[in-house]
């Protein structure tokens, strides 16, 4: 294999990877502060990659300004998805509901959630590809391999999303009671802090961070209303290698699997995801928690 | 609410009998009084929703999600075609080898998957599911992508023929039997006892002495040998496969029988959700550009206002006029007595 | 008789020593009682015992065999049955499921017999019946057995929890907190509930707060401060040991 083809590989890697990374981390924060297991989430995604469409290709906006709006309007779709269906189911929950059941009857909800945003954006937008002009379609060269700009950035982009959520966990009151609610709901109710606006939030935030990932990779790819489906069942089995509830989990894996994913489509073709998830089988054999997981739940 | 199982009269039990046998006998008699070949249709494959649904809930039953009931379904169709068209085998030799072999690798599988018991669980299950379709959509000597056409109906045993729907029903269906007396049997042994433990609370039932992890394992190696049969009839009866058929919304579809009927019935939840799922969007068919959409607000309105799915809130709302109907004796007892 | 041994028992937790060497008998059939303020390890070395978490380093010896690092199902076949501190029921089942579904263990017919409910398998099924009816008599909840177990008012949600271990037919029952939350009735009818449990030959080892319960009740009390066994012996003994009251009361002392 030859350098070039390998830095190629490497940077496509590391675009798909970054993708998934914000997907995972954005489902991870809604299933371990909320409890569900959101499967409309490739759809909300595809919604983030329209409304980037929307404003950067109809209105003309600045593409910074249209990603932010379409992280945006993407918290604003979860906070109402949450607030029209989960807050009504979760109230339905007492102390004595199994868990097995609130995880069936949340992830059953967010399947109607996504059967209705997927037919409604195939009847409003139609099936037809809707291709995005790249705002930088300069072409690179590193060490006489031609690289798209444009990967470069998506690649920072998503590193500084990481950077700003990292800051916003960790060092903000809001973060940390974010991640307390994922540990202990009750403890949090009782010292006062109203845990529904909580939930609200992790919601909305997951949700940002789907549209972010579609709205950054617009540009690379063409918006389809089918991108949503393809890409949730990669994202399911990064949270799954990376291990639930691990943010450096989370980033290994999409990277593990991004790697893998990129360059094991160059030299096998087809069967590339087949032996992705062999590996998955063999990572959970030995690590039942996922890569960097605490113990399975 | 239930009452203990000794505390069912004979004449409840007597009852229920009678309901069984009435049920089962309008079930034979079914095929003899519709003439539509396509109503046949959508009969048979609503027995083998059920089927599938019942897997569903076997697993729920031990506390299991499983977003991968086509998983096996797709193993069983597909390799008894191989074994029939391919290896030249009578249908009657590859159902019981079916068995065995989807037996085998579901114990294989199961027992690396039900270690993660919970969300893990849920997200492995959908991935093996659309794994297995990929692998097939890859795999050129099953066809590929397109499938495979002219798999024969089961070859006739003595003079009874399977040729056509009508005969092909009464197999299905006896089939269907057998899953519900087996599964029956099961649920109500110490195995379903203990199934209902571990999704009730895994740590005091471990504390009783139940391995969780051998008790989920079964569950899922005999549901998935049961789809894998399911899947296996569906070949036979349909008589093309591709591997588009078994794609994660079957899997989908699939819990929704279980969640429609309702949840904590196991055998009659799924019948009830997947005679419903398969008429009623052959009727909203008129509207198929916003079928899924209907669909989903259904869906949403079920889990938002009906969690208990059909049976659960005809049980309910019994029950609540029953309590209502003991609130106001007391009342009135209590109005006699003058206290409180 | 010796039935449980603890031997130099330590256990870590991300670097937080929450047992340190810990060590002491518990005969049969007595009631030991486990004191200490919070934070003592008395939780963590109950996990232990029963198979939730297991010891670093030391040995956990019942009847003779050693069962640290056995899973939790195992040690609770081998003999040993708990109730935790917080309610933990089969709590969408009825009182008398919760009590029939720890007979788990203690079926002699094959399970294929149960499933095809051979006449043998019949037979056991109304014995057991019986036997749970007859638990749930011993921990007067006979009246509420048609009852949801989440229904159930606190007290007799832990007067449940005691029956379903009883159904498991155990030599060892870990107590954890049996009475805290009760009113003094309450609490003096589930101490001599207790005491008639060891009559019938069960052991108990007891965690509770409620000192005046645990005084009159043990026979034998082991204290344990911060990971460490202070003292151990009867409860005459234990109440005027100057370094259990130190202890309980270290701070307002210093």
């Amino acid at each position: 294999m030859s350098l070039g083809l390998f830095i190629q590989l490497l940077v496509n890697a590391l675009t798909i990877g970054s993708i998934y990374i914000l997907m995972v981390l954005g489902l991870d924060i809604i299933l371990r502060g909320t409890k569900i297991l959101n499967f409309a989430h490739g759809q909300l995604y595809m919604l983030g990659a329209y409304v980037l469409f929307l404003f950067f290709q109809t209105l003309h906006l600045n593409f910074a300004l249209s990603l932010v709006l379409s992280g945006a309007s993407l918290a604003l779709i979860g906070a109402l998805s949450y607030l029209g269906i989960f807050a009504v189911l979760s109230r339905r929950f007492t102390v004595s509901t199994t868990f097995s059941y609130i995880l069936l009857l949340s992830a059953m909800a967010s399947v109607g959630l996504m059967m209705i945003l997927q037919q409604g954006t195939l009847l409003v937008f139609g099936t037809q590809e809707r291709g995005i002009q790249s705002p930088l379609p300069q072409i690179i060269d590193v060490f006489n391999v031609r690289i798209s700009l444009m990967r470069l950035i998506i690649i920072f982009l998503s590193l500084l999303i990481c950077i700003c959520l990292y800051l916003l966990m960790y060092k903000t009151t809001f973060g940390k009671i974010l991640r307390a609610v994922s540990y202990d709901p009750e403890a949090v109710t009782l010292q006062g802090i109203n845990t529904s606006w909580v939930f609200v939030s992790c919601f909305a935030l997951g949700s940002a961070l789907a549209g972010l990932a579609g709205g950054i990779i617009a540009p690379l790819f063409s918006v389809t209303p089918s991108m949503g489906q393809n890409i949730i069942f990669m994202s399911f089995l990064v949270l799954l290698v990376g291990g639930i509830g691990s943010y450096r989990g989370t980033i290994a894996g999409g990277l593990l699997v991004g790697l893998l994913l990129s360059f094991g489509f160059q030299f096998m073709g087809g069967i590339a995801e087949l032996f992705v998830f062999m590996l998955v089988i063999i990572i959970l054999v030995f690590r039942p928690g996922g890569l960097l997981g605490e113990a399975a739940e | 609410m239930k009452l203990p199982n000794n505390g069912a009269n004979h004449k409840t039990n007597r009852y229920k009998l009678l309901a069984i046998i009435i049920a089962v006998a309008a079930l034979v008699v079914l095929p003899f009084c519709i003439e539509s070949g396509y109503i046949k249709h959508l009969i048979i494959m609503a027995c083998i929703g059920t089927i599938l649904g019942m897997t569903f809930s076997m697993l729920y039953s031990a506390g299991l999600i499983t977003l991968g009931a086509a998983a096996f379904y797709a193993v069983g169709a597909y390799t008894s075609t191989v074994l029939v068209m391919y290896a030249g085998l009578s249908f009657w030799v590859a159902l019981p080898l079916t068995v065995m072999i989807s037996a085998i690798m579901a114990l294989g599988f199961g027992a690396l998957f039900v270690r993660n018991a919970g969300v893990a669980f849920v997200i492995i299950s959908l991935i093996f599911a659309q794994v297995i379709v990929i692998a097939i959509g890859q795999a050129e000597f099953l066809g590929g992508w397109g499938g495979i056409i002219g798999i024969p109906r089961p070859d006739s045993l003595g003079p009874v023929e399977f040729a056509t729907k009508h005969d092909f029903y009464y197999l299905i269906l006896a089939f269907l039997l057998l899953v519900v007396v087996v599964y029956t049997a099961l649920y109500s042994s110490r195995i379903g006892r203990a199934w209902r433990a571990i999704k009730l609370s895994p740590n005091l039932a471990g504390t009783l002495g139940i391995n969780a992890y051998r008790y989920r394992l079964l569950a899922y190696v005999i549901g998935s040998t049961t789809a894998a049969v399911a899947g296996c009839f569906y070949a036979h009866y349909f008589q093309n496969i591709t591997p588009g058929a078994f794609s994660g919304w079957l899997s989908i579809y699939v819990q929704l029988y279980a969640v429609l009927g309702g949840l904590e019935f196991y055998i009659l939840g799924p019948a009830i959700g997947a005679v419903i799922m398969t008429f009623v969007p052959e009727y909203l068919r008129v509207v198929k550009e916003i079928e899924p959409i209907i669909t989903g607000i259904l869906l949403l309105i079920i889990i938002l206002f009906f969690p208990g799915g059909i049976l659960g809130t005809i049980r309910n709302s019994a029950n609540v006029s029953f309590e209502g109907f003991d609130a106001r004796v007391k009342k009135i007892k209590a109005s006699l007595t003058g206290k409180r | 008789m010796v039935l449980l041994k603890i031997r130099n028992v330590t256990k870590i937790f991300g670097g937080l020593i929450a047992l340190r060497d810990v060590s002491f008998d518990v005969n049969k059939p007595e009631i030991l009682g486990l004191i200490g303020p919070n934070g003592a390890g008395k939780s963590t070395l109950f996990n232990i015992i029963s198979g939730f978490h297991s010891a670093d380093k030391g040995k956990i010896i019942f009847k003779d065999e050693e069962i640290n690092g056995l899973r939790v199902d195992q040690i609770a076949s081998s003999g040993i049955g708990r109730i935790f501190q917080e309610p933990t029921l089969f709590m969408q089942e009825s009182v008398f499921e919760n009590v029939f579904s720890g007979f788990h263990r203690r079926y002699r017919e094959p399970v294929w017999k149960a499933v095809f409910y051979t006449s043998g398998a019949r037979e056991e099924e109304v014995t057991k019946k019986k036997r749970a009816l007859e638990i749930l008599e011993f921990m007067d909840l006979i009246s509420a057995r048609d009852e949801l177990a989440a229904n159930l008012p606190h007290g007799r949600q832990r007067a449940l929890a005691i029956a379903i271990a009883l159904a498991s037919e155990p030599d060892l029952l870990l107590l954890d907190e049996p009475v805290t939350g009760m009113n003094p009735s309450e609490t003096m009818a589930m101490i001599e509930k207790i005491r008639r449990i060891r009559e019938t030959g069960i052991t108990v080892l007891i965690v509770e707060h409620d000192m005046r319960a645990i005084m009159s009740l043990c026979d034998r009390i082991v204290v344990l401060s911060l990971g460490i066994k202070l003292v151990e012996g009867p409860p005459d003994k234990i109440k005027e040991d100057e370094r259990v009251i130190e202890a309980y009361l270290g701070k307002q002392v210093v």
